[in-house]
């Protein structure tokens, strides 16, 4: 039994840094670029791709026994469709503004490679309980450099965090002269190319 | 019969079973948040009547109750200037009703490019603190380069001044067409006349920038020529024969 306790924690540990979805299979990155340049944006995006994540996997590996083979992944793209149109609806209503900021991007979600990724290469072959705990560490893994990338773009691009100014810039009459180049998407690139490279120099130090 | 996933009927049972849930999901969530969106519309709808009114807004005050008390929502027959304040007017569906061809028509002249227009509109009387006519909002669209243009003009008592425009949906080229919810351009509406001594609509974007002193003449903005033509003639169209003219001919006689 302890070995089994042992796996589950590391479905759910290994994917926030270990086997990064974004950082180290480099998947999912379009909207890691499109959607990290403030702390607002990040979180909601993060919020809805673990909603789609975790229920498409779990819908998915209930039904994985009753899926044909020849249509497995239109049907895991139906669901996960269905489920980006439901995120979609709700987040239009309960914030029309911030859905307007992520425009297209929450449609994307259903083109995410994390979460087609997870439904073919787990949640196909593991029962819901384990699905569920794998994506709800996924879309940790997701939501951290999201949440990373976005941290040090808004900080630096426009001295705020979550709206809130934390660095005075020149304009409001501070001293922090704001870098326009953390608000443009490829500033991302380094920032995840950064973070990709710190990863495998820890995983490396721990053999 | 234990089911065999893998045979064609198999396949076809579980992508018809499939189908049909996740389409049950969708429906179930769009049919709970229905009456919450048919609410935000109504908010949004007020909101932009309020703002076109040139209201404050900023007070304490609720913009649902401002709206209440100073807004009459009314429904105008367009060909006779017939009104009705009857019925839900405020959840009178315009588009549908200038699509549907049993409550729209053909417009003889498309200045607007809009293919087919209602026969009946809301508008909005606007009543100051004394409970008289302090100005009118009434919806205009038309076609602008890529998209149609929707928007409010209000109108002063005199059925002829711009008190101001405001544009609330558009898909103008982002960067140089969407100036068109940028107060910098739409106040220049403000208190020009929409008709000449004549009573033709006179209201003109025009190009190189309108002459000082210019009554009807709204300066252009290089580079969207279409898009600031489509908001001219958006006007034009709405203020025309076809649009409210006799509406407001008979407002007019009535009031004064």
């Amino acid at each position: 039994m302890s070995t089994h306790t042992a796996s589950t924690r590391d479905i759910l540990t290994s994917p926030i840094f270990a086997n990064n979805p974004v950082a180290m299979q480099v998947l999912g990155v379009c909207s890691a670029l499109a959607v990290s340049n403030s702390m607002k944006t990040a979180l909601v995006m993060t919020l809805a791709v673990t909603f789609v994540l975790v229920f498409s996997n779990l819908i998915i590996s209930s039904i994985r026994r009753l899926i044909p083979n020849s249509v497995r992944i239109i049907a895991q793209m139906t669901v996960i469709a269905s489920l980006v149109i439901i995120v979609d609806m709700v987040l239009q209503d309960v914030a029309y503004e911030l859905s307007r900021q992520l425009s297209v991007f929450v449609g994307l979600i259903i083109t995410n490679c994390i979460i087609m990724g997870r439904a073919e290469a787990f949640a196909m072959k593991n029962p819901p309980h384990l699905a569920v705990v794998d994506a709800l560490g996924n879309a940790m893994g997701y939501g951290v450099i999201l949440l990373g990338v976005a941290f040090v773009r808004e900080l630096l691009g426009s001295g705020n965090l979550f709206g809130y100014e934390v660095l005075q810039t020149v304009e409001n009459g501070g001293w922090y002269l704001a870098n326009e180049m953390f608000k443009l998407p490829p500033s991302a690139f380094f920032l995840i190319g950064l973070m990709i490279w710190s990863i495998n120099v820890i995983q490396r130090k721990r053999g | 019969m234990a089911f065999k996933k893998d045979t064609i009927v198999g396949t076809m049972i579980f992508t018809v079973t499939l189908c049909l849930l996740c389409s049950f999901m969708i429906t179930g969530t769009a049919e709970l948040l229905k009456e919450r969106k048919l609410v935000k519309k109504r908010d949004e709808l007020q909101r932009y009547v309020l703002m076109a009114a040139d209201v404050d807004m900023s007070g304490d005050k609720d913009f649902r109750e401002i709206f209440k008390t100073s807004v009459v929502p009314m429904l105008v027959e367009l060909d006779t200037g017939v009104v009705s304040t009857e019925g839900n007017v405020m959840d009178f569906d315009d588009r549908m009703a200038a699509i549907n061809p049993e409550t729209s028509i053909k417009p003889k002249k498309d200045t607007a490019r809009i293919k087919s227009r209602a026969n009946q509109v809301r508008v909005f009387k606007i009543l100051d603190d004394k409970g008289e006519l302090a100005s009118l909002v009434v919806p205009v669209y038309g076609k602008g380069l890529w998209s149609m243009l929707y928007g409010f003009v209000a109108v002063k008592s005199d059925m002829n001044t711009i008190g101001n425009l405001v544009i609330y949906e558009h898909g103008e080229t982002p960067g140089i067409g969407d100036f068109l919810n940028d107060p910098e351009w739409t106040d220049k509406f403000r208190d020009k006349q929409i008709f000449d001594e004549k009573g033709k609509v006179a209201i003109k974007v025009v190009k190189g920038g309108a002459k000082e002193g210019d009554i009807h003449g709204i300066d252009a903005v290089s580079g969207a020529t279409m898009t600031g033509r489509g908001v001219q003639r958006s006007i034009q169209f709405w203020f025309g024969n076809e649009g409210y003219q006799t509406f407001l001919n008979k407002l007019k006689a009535s009031e004064v």
